[in-house]
């Protein structure tokens, strides 16, 4: 137990005064000394070593009454109170109050019986006003999330710009968007074109019409497998960046990607990279004047399947 | 006494100064609070290395002031964020420098949640009793890397657009509701207005406000724990050399801020910001780039073991989720009171792994952009 406050203070051969004060020690929380008021001659500091036994109302010391008064007076400018410090834990440590301070327990407190029931109440109506705001709130938020997809045919330029077969030449375009209720913008979009040759359009469409289908499913273009002319959109499969004709130092002319650097070859198949799909071909029709118009999609990167996004 | 401030000298009139203090003493208790706040015992004594957390707050400030000073030019839509934020650079008086301050400001901060991270960490200070403090200052790691990702944006420019539009693709490969969070952080399927608007309010408000939340939760339960102090000393010698937060450890925490606040000033003046061209979906030769603390996560999706859509998740999402759970789970796994870095091996090495690793990827980024060109 720890010593009280107005405990009396005996040393081994009488008594010499009472606890004024106790002191702390910061690091183990533990009572580490007592101020002891020697009956009118001042106050001194006694370690908690020199303590034989403590009980409720008496401290029992091992020194002498002589030894105690022998040491130097109590220096109430070394220390501060509790109020004035922080020491985490300490004052769950400290049970050396000479008693309970109390305050009154108010008169309309004293019988309010089912508090278990006013305090879950305080949940109920919490829930009642939050919950029926999540899905309005989240509906709110949602709105601009699923537009429709933009179908329509945009000129992109004409194919006297392609100077090669196999070779990637960048289409840049204005694309008109209307988002919520902004007037309607121009933004610059590009594609990249390739004339290709007979053997690369095989691997490209594998002998097969390519077709491209709306929303409800429904056929919205065809790519003809022996139209020399493929446009692939800008995005890069992998992650969405935007990728360049280059050439490559070991496999010569190819589309490379400068983010995480994904490589394809003219047809758009990856030929070394993290790509997880080829590129993305777009629907194309070119006029007889050579003017190419495509439709603009989009499809969400990283993913082995395709799956649009504009 | 020394340790109550300004108390009114004896035997003379008070100040007005003192007058005002003693009125505001009485109501709230003024000195006793000030002298709690300031009274906080120091286990082992101040150190350099117990600087970050006054610097991370002093550097939030800074950050708020230069932002809201910021906010009296910037337009939020996508037809004027740039050319605000071009205006702010080139005509307004001092623009350039509140904005640079507050680019290489977040660079700051970033550096100082590292330093202040791995000095909890070295010291073994997430142990018991402070793992709630280790939790709320990893939500707070995540906030501040969520400044820097919606404010990166804001510019708009073709780094902004880029670095968001990857940033947020690699959000979208999170396994289930990484569609639908991609799209409701963008505003639809691909960046625009919608995405400026949500990005800005997301800086400006939200994280702002969890931020200023969490860091005082951080604090209070910081003061419930007590800081841990050095790992190595017996009781009799931390107790000789144990000292109160004011003045030693404010005072190198002061110097601290002076140091940071002349470094960033000086990025400021010495390397201004400079946009690029107006953010646009055709990056043309523009080779899209993170800024430089997000670089090695970008140059580790290149590995060739992270290609592919299963790769790509490894890499993109279930690779920083396995690192980001295994910062939850430290103080809970680690449960040895051991706090002496020397004598943990396997969090000094993991430690030292990690940094090698984030160096070694931010530098071969930096290399790989010469390939690029």
């Amino acid at each position: 137990m720890q010593p009280q406050l107005k405990s009396k203070v005996r040393c081994t051969d009488r008594e010499v005064g009472e606890v004024t004060k106790v002191i702390m020690d910061p690091l183990s929380h533990e009572v580490s000394h007592l101020v002891v008021s020697m009956n009118g001659s001042g106050e001194r500091q006694v370690s908690m070593g020199s303590v034989q036994t403590v009980t409720d109302d008496l401290v029992q010391l091992r020194s002498s009454s002589s030894e105690v008064m022998a040491l130097p007076p109590f220096k109430r400018g070394d220390y501060v109170t509790l109020h004035e410090v922080e020491i985490p834990g300490l004052e769950r440590n400290i049970h050396v109050t000479p008693g309970e301070v109390l305050v009154p327990f108010p008169e309309l407190e004293r019988n309010v019986k089912r508090r278990k029931f006013f305090s879950n109440l305080t949940y109920v109506i919490g829930l009642f006003i939050g919950l029926p705001l999540v899905y309005p709130t989240l509906k709110y938020l949602m709105k601009p999330m699923y537009a429709p997809f933009d179908n329509r045919w945009q000129k992109i330029g004409n194919v006297g710009k392609v100077k090669a077969e196999d070779t990637g030449t960048q289409f840049e375009f204005k694309h008109k968007v209307k988002e919520a209720y902004l007037p309607e913008a121009e933004i610059e979009k590009n594609v990249w074109l390739v004339k290709a040759t007979p053997a690369v359009l095989e691997k490209v469409y594998q002998g097969k019409d390519m077709e491209f289908r709306d929303a409800t499913g429904k056929t919205l273009w065809t790519n003809k497998k022996d139209m020399p002319y493929i446009v692939f959109s800008g995005k890069c499969p992998h992650l969405g960046c935007g990728y360049k004709w280059r050439k490559h130092k070991v496999l010569g002319p190819v589309f490379l990607c400068p983010c995480h650097v994904s490589i394809y070859d003219a047809s758009g198949k990856v030929l070394a990279g993290p790509a997880p799909r080829p590129l993305d071909l777009l629907p194309i029709q070119v006029s007889e004047s050579g003017e190419v118009q495509i439709i603009d999609m989009e499809f969400k990167a990283g993913t082995k399947v395709q799956s649009r996004m504009v | 006494m020394s340790h109550t401030p300004s108390a009114p000298s004896a035997g003379t009139e008070p100040t007005v100064v003192e007058k005002v203090f003693a009125f505001v003493d009485e109501r709230v208790g003024l000195r006793l609070l000030a002298a709690k706040m300031l009274n906080e015992s120091v286990p082992g004594g101040s150190r350099w290395a117990y600087i970050f957390g006054s610097i991370l707050l002093f550097i939030f400030i800074m950050q708020a002031v230069t932002g809201v000073l910021l906010m009296f030019y910037y337009v939020p839509t996508a037809d004027h964020a740039y050319a605000s934020t071009q205006y702010i650079l080139h005509d307004v008086d001092y623009g350039w420098f509140l904005l640079g301050y507050h680019f290489w400001g977040s660079s700051a901060m970033v550096v100082c949640v590292f330093a202040h991270m791995s000095q909890v960490f070295l010291w073994g200070a997430y142990k018991k009793p402070r793992e709630l403090i280790w939790l709320v200052g990893l939500l707070l790691f995540a906030i501040v890397m969520g400044f820097g990702f919606t404010g990166y944006l804001l510019p708009w420019d073709q780094r902004a657009y880029w670095a968001t539009t990857v940033g947020v693709e690699i959000m979208d490969k999170t396994p289930l509701i990484g569609d639908f969070l991609a799209r409701l952080l963008k505003g639809g399927a691909t960046p625009g207005q919608m995405t400026l608007s949500r990005f800005f309010v997301l800086h400006v408000m939200v994280l702002p406000a969890a931020l200023i939340g969490l860091a005082g939760l951080h604090l209070f339960l910081f003061r419930c724990a007590g800081p841990a102090g050095p790992f190595r000393g017996t009781p009799v010698e931390l107790k000789a050399k144990t000292d109160y937060f004011f003045p030693r450890q404010i005072w190198k925490d002061v110097v601290g801020m002076a140091v940071v606040f002349a470094s960033i000033s000086a990025l400021a003046f010495w390397e201004p910001v400079v946009l690029l061209e107006e953010a646009t979906p055709d990056p043309g030769e523009y080779h899209p780039e993170p800024e430089w603390y997000f670089l090695f996560l970008f140059q580790h999706l290149r590995l060739k073991m992270f290609s592919g859509e299963f790769g790509q998740f490894l890499g993109a999402i279930a690779f920083p989720s396995l690192l980001g759970a295994l910062l939850v789970a430290l103080p809970f796994i680690d449960r040895d009171p051991e706090r002496n870095i020397f004598k943990r091996p396997i969090a000094l090495t993991l430690w030292v792994m990690l940094i090698v690793s984030i160096l070694i990827f931010t530098v071969s980024a930096i290399i790989n952009r010469e390939f690029l060109d």
